[in-house]
């Protein structure tokens, strides 16, 4: 189980062992283009594999103007 | 693209593009000895550009860079959301955007002539300029097409512009601000909707699918505009017969379009 949080919205995301966070983008339909993600804190690229427990905040970028 | 001893004014609306602009610019311009001017364009859009001013006012005030602001209303004589309203009453078909355009384009010269700068840079990145690519190419729009991208030579009355950002993708844009820390006012403009976004879209599942597609719509489109404009460098520029400001034509864009609206100060 992970944690995805953007902005107030939370959810709980089950992985599959060597999942990366790609995939868990994918999964939750965000495309990667439009969005950064920190693991844990940390700003990361999306072929990092996640572990049990981690914590994701997705920041979304794209706004226009 | 900027020499030592120039006076480079910067676009900044107070987004994470501009923002980062104007840090990477200031910095630069403190090692290469080139001076920094910022200016913002206040459309007048209620709730998103006053707040966005706001906060590219912050961030000059931090690093200490001049910083001037024209608004459309105190030059038009009304702000962008009035305009809309008029438009409206008078069952004009506007699209915001054009007007914006043309207008913020007009003042951001006019203001970079006026602070005496050399250059004007905006903060265009990799997807703006792909997604108008593809915009002006949908619309049929060969003048705006080939008026796209950077214009280093310089013609009477206009500053020439420069776009620094033009190749870096706004996900590195964005990378870079966060990482940074920057400042920045994260908004989506009120008025951007319809095949704007819809074009936006598009490139980016075409980028998650194909990578690097943007990168070569760019580059593709920079090498055949650099073998069909051959000659169009060379129009001749006039003054616009009302306002004065340099133009193709005998009226300038941005008066035809206060014209329609009823703009026009006798
Ligand atoms: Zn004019």
């Amino acid at each position: 189980m992970v944690e995805v949080r953007e902005g107030k919205k939370i959810r709980k995301v089950m992985v599959k062992s060597r999942s990366t966070i790609n995939d868990i983008l994918r999964e939750l339909g965000y495309n990667r283009e439009e969005v950064v993600v920190r693991l844990n804190g940390k700003i990361v690229a999306e072929e990092e594999e996640l572990s049990r427990g981690d914590s994701i905040e997705v920041i979304r970028i794209v706004t226009g103007g | 693209m900027i020499s030592p001893g120039e006076r480079v004014a910067v676009a900044v609306s107070g987004g994470k593009d501009s923002v980062t602009l104007l840090h990477l610019l200031a910095e630069l311009g403190e090692m290469k000895k080139f001076e920094v001017v910022a200016i913002s364009i206040d459309e007048g859009i209620r709730g998103y550009r006053d707040r966005s001013i706001r906060v590219a006012k912050e961030n000059t005030n931090s690093i200490g860079i001049e910083h001037v602001t024209g608004e459309f209303e105190r030059y038009f004589g009304e702000t962008l959301d009035g305009m809309v309203r008029l438009a409206k009453r008078k069952k004009m078909s506007l699209y915001p955007c054009t007007y914006c355009g043309v207008m913020r384009r007009y003042l951001l010269n006019k203001l970079a002539r006026e602070v005496g700068a050399t250059k004007l840079a905006t903060a265009h990145n990799l997807d703006d300029e792909v997604q108008a690519i593809m915009l002006n190419y949908i619309r049929g729009d060969l003048s705006r097409l080939q008026r796209l991208g950077p214009v280093y030579f310089s013609r009477e009355g206009f500053v020439p512009r420069i776009k620094p950002l033009r190749e870096i993708p706004e996900k590195e844009v964005a990378v870079y601000a966060l990482l940074r820390k920057f400042k920045v006012h994260l908004a989506k403009c009120p008025y951007a909707t319809g095949i704007h976004t819809e074009i936006r879209d598009f490139l980016n599942g075409l980028e998650a699918r194909h990578p690097n597609s943007k990168f070569m719509i760019l580059r593709t489109f920079d090498s055949v505009k650099a073998r069909l404009s051959l000659h169009s460098e060379e129009f001749e520029t006039r003054s616009c017969k009302i306002c004065g400001e340099p133009t193709s034509s005998d009226v300038c864009k941005s008066c035809k379009l206060l014209g329609e609206l009823g703009l026009l100060r006798p």
